[in-house]
């Protein structure tokens, strides 16, 4: 199926809830609104076959987030785009769905302070355990201030 | 009864500072928590902070085993956002350094796996072995680890008649000592015993956890970036997918010797196809505003990198999922209803990357489960206690 024919079957099938751009070949950006996101990306599994997802990206736009789930068929990549405002992130889990997105949903949760409606599993991944609540690293506005180095027993 | 035991995050069977959490209950494993971080460094921030040739050094440095893979998804998306277009000898050298550093890897990984399951000499044999391709990468690039051979447009060095030459002469080596460990892999009845029905992870469990590369491979979901999105010169080749059914280590070590058997026959076309020309074309500073999705098959998998830039000479943003993270929660599947002996193995099977260290120390108390976080230094004063209560005993003397 050529990318022509395979944006014509998503049209079909989803609707004007899709806004379709093709980059290039085999690469398919979706724009979606932040509430369809289980039910599209429950449809494409069901119909289109796409349950494999490489990873979510997440990206701080200034007053918005944009969150991208990049999945891929062996002839497709769909790459899901939706924007979160950042006074109010909050973004539902697809988890239920996709049971591997798990740790990619970790991750921007403490990352970028993203709120993840359903996450059956919502510790930290990377950060330990004792970091900061409220300080997430990847946020544009977020700048690291190296501690001073203490030598114990050293100079003082 | 049912006890907590905690394995790393520093500890020798695992070569990499993570910490496993296994539930058991005698010497069955009932449930498994892995908790990463300990080797964060922070490198997408910093990338925010680089230039897009500078962010070349940086996204090698990302692991030192597949040093190359990260460099490579990185610099043909960046080369994909300023549109350039690099001339075919330049692709078809990079990509002969792709498949070379597959074969080190795997290398490396059949000596681990070898080990792990206590059979020392195959562990010696492949190690040795490895050996002849990393001379090759030194000739080719000057380094044995961090090649640093690509760069924005092309590559940075050119291959002349004798090397190329010596290229066909190790690979001819190393595709005879392969097939003999693939003739020892699936045929030595005690490493066949060791490793055939552990850590199974069901095709419909792959499908589910999104596992990647070789792990993926050996349940039969034989999905390979190579072919289904070829990028660059892998439409031009001729090579085949390689997939087990077995579902279990017995596959993932059939799967990595046949596809280094597939990277030989590359290896060779590549070698004798290389075509005249340049290596490398002159590529601005800045990229225009816009995004791409890199993939590209790392040895443990998908790799991807996700790049946005702003036009500026830095990218906006710089995703980068490495394989051994989207094979996590496979591996808690498999580690799940499997035996404390095979963990090693099991964790190893995956191939992750090596790397450094942490300074504490977890006890768990056989009595009542209690876990209990002490220093090196608590340790020291209570082995010191230890000692000085211990009755002392006089030195023997010679009776003569």
């Amino acid at each position: 199926m050529t990318d022509v024919e395979l944006i014509e079957r998503l049209k079909a099938d989803l609707g004007d809830r899709v806004e379709i751009a093709n980059p290039a070949r085999r690469r398919l950006f979706l724009k979606i609104a932040p509430r369809d996101l289980v039910a599209v990306t429950t449809r494409l599994r069901d119909a289109f076959g796409v349950v494999f997802l490489s990873t979510i990206s997440g990206v701080d736009n200034g007053v918005s987030f944009e969150i991208i789930y990049h999945f891929s068929t062996p002839e497709h990549d769909y790459n899901l785009r939706t924007e979160i405002p950042k006074d109010d992130p909050r973004i539902d889990s697809i988890t239920p769905v996709i049971p591997g997105a798990i740790l990619y949903e970790r991750e921007i949760q403490e990352m970028f302070g993203i709120v993840v409606d359903g996450i059956p599993d919502g510790r930290r991944l990377n950060l330990p355990d004792d970091w900061p609540d409220g300080q997430y690293p990847l946020r544009k506005d977020w700048k690291h201030v190296r501690p001073v180095e203490v030598i114990p027993g050293g100079k003082s | 009864m049912s006890f907590q035991i905690p394995i790393g995050p520093q500890h020798p069977a695992l070569k990499e500072p993570i910490s496993l959490r296994m539930t058991v209950e005698g010497e069955v494993i009932t449930g498994a928590d892995i908790r990463l971080g300990y080797n964060h460094r922070g490198i997408e921030k910093l990338a925010e902070d680089k230039s897009f040739l500078q962010n070349i050094y940086l996204v090698e440095r990302i692991c030192g085993i597949c040093s190359h893979s990260h460099a490579t998804c990185f610099v043909q998306g960046v080369e994909r956002l300023m549109e350039l277009d690099p001339p075919k000898r330049g692709m078809y050298i990079r990509y002969l350094v792709s498949e070379l550093e597959r074969v080190h890897s795997h290398l490396l990984w059949l000596g681990v796996a070898g080990h792990e399951a206590g059979f020392d000499s195959f562990f010696m044999y492949t190690w040795r072995d490895r050996e002849i391709v990393m001379d090759l990468l030194e000739m080719i690039s000057g380094n044995r680890v961090h090649y640093a051979i690509n760069t924005i447009g092309g590559v940075r060095r050119d291959l002349d008649e004798g090397q190329k030459a010596r290229i066909l002469e190790g690979v001819a080596t190393l595709k005879k000592r392969s097939e003999y460990y693939f003739h020892i892999g699936a045929n030595e009845p005690s490493f066949v015993a060791r490793i055939a029905g552990v850590g199974m992870l069901t095709k419909q469990q792959v499908i589910d956890l999104c596992a990647v590369g070789p792990t993926a491979r050996a349940s039969g979901w034989d999905r390979d970036v190579r072919k289904e999105d070829p990028y660059a010169v892998y439409d031009e080749l001729d090579f085949e997918v390689a997939t087990a059914d077995s579902c279990d280590v017995l596959g993932r070590v059939v799967v990595r010797v046949k596809e280094l058997l597939e990277s030989y026959k590359m290896i060779e076309q590549m070698v004798r196809r290389l075509p005249d020309g340049g290596i490398v074309v002159k590529a601005p500073r800045k990229a225009k505003p816009g995004e791409t999705v890199s993939r590209y098959e790392a040895p443990r998998g998908e790799n991807i990198h996700y790049i946005k830039a702003n036009g500026s000479d830095r990218p906006e943003r710089l995703k980068v999922r490495a394989p051994t993270l989207g094979n996590y929660p496979a591996t808690v599947a498999m580690l799940k209803n499997g035996f404390i002996a095979d963990i090693p193995l099991i964790f190893a099977a995956i191939d992750p990357c090596i790397c450094c260290a942490e300074r504490a120390v977890t006890l768990v108390s056989a009595r009542s489960g209690e876990e209990s976080i002490v220093r090196m230094s608590d340790l020291r004063r209570l082995a010191l206690a230890r000692s000085s209560n211990a009755p002392v005993k006089g030195n023997a003397v010679w009776p003569f």
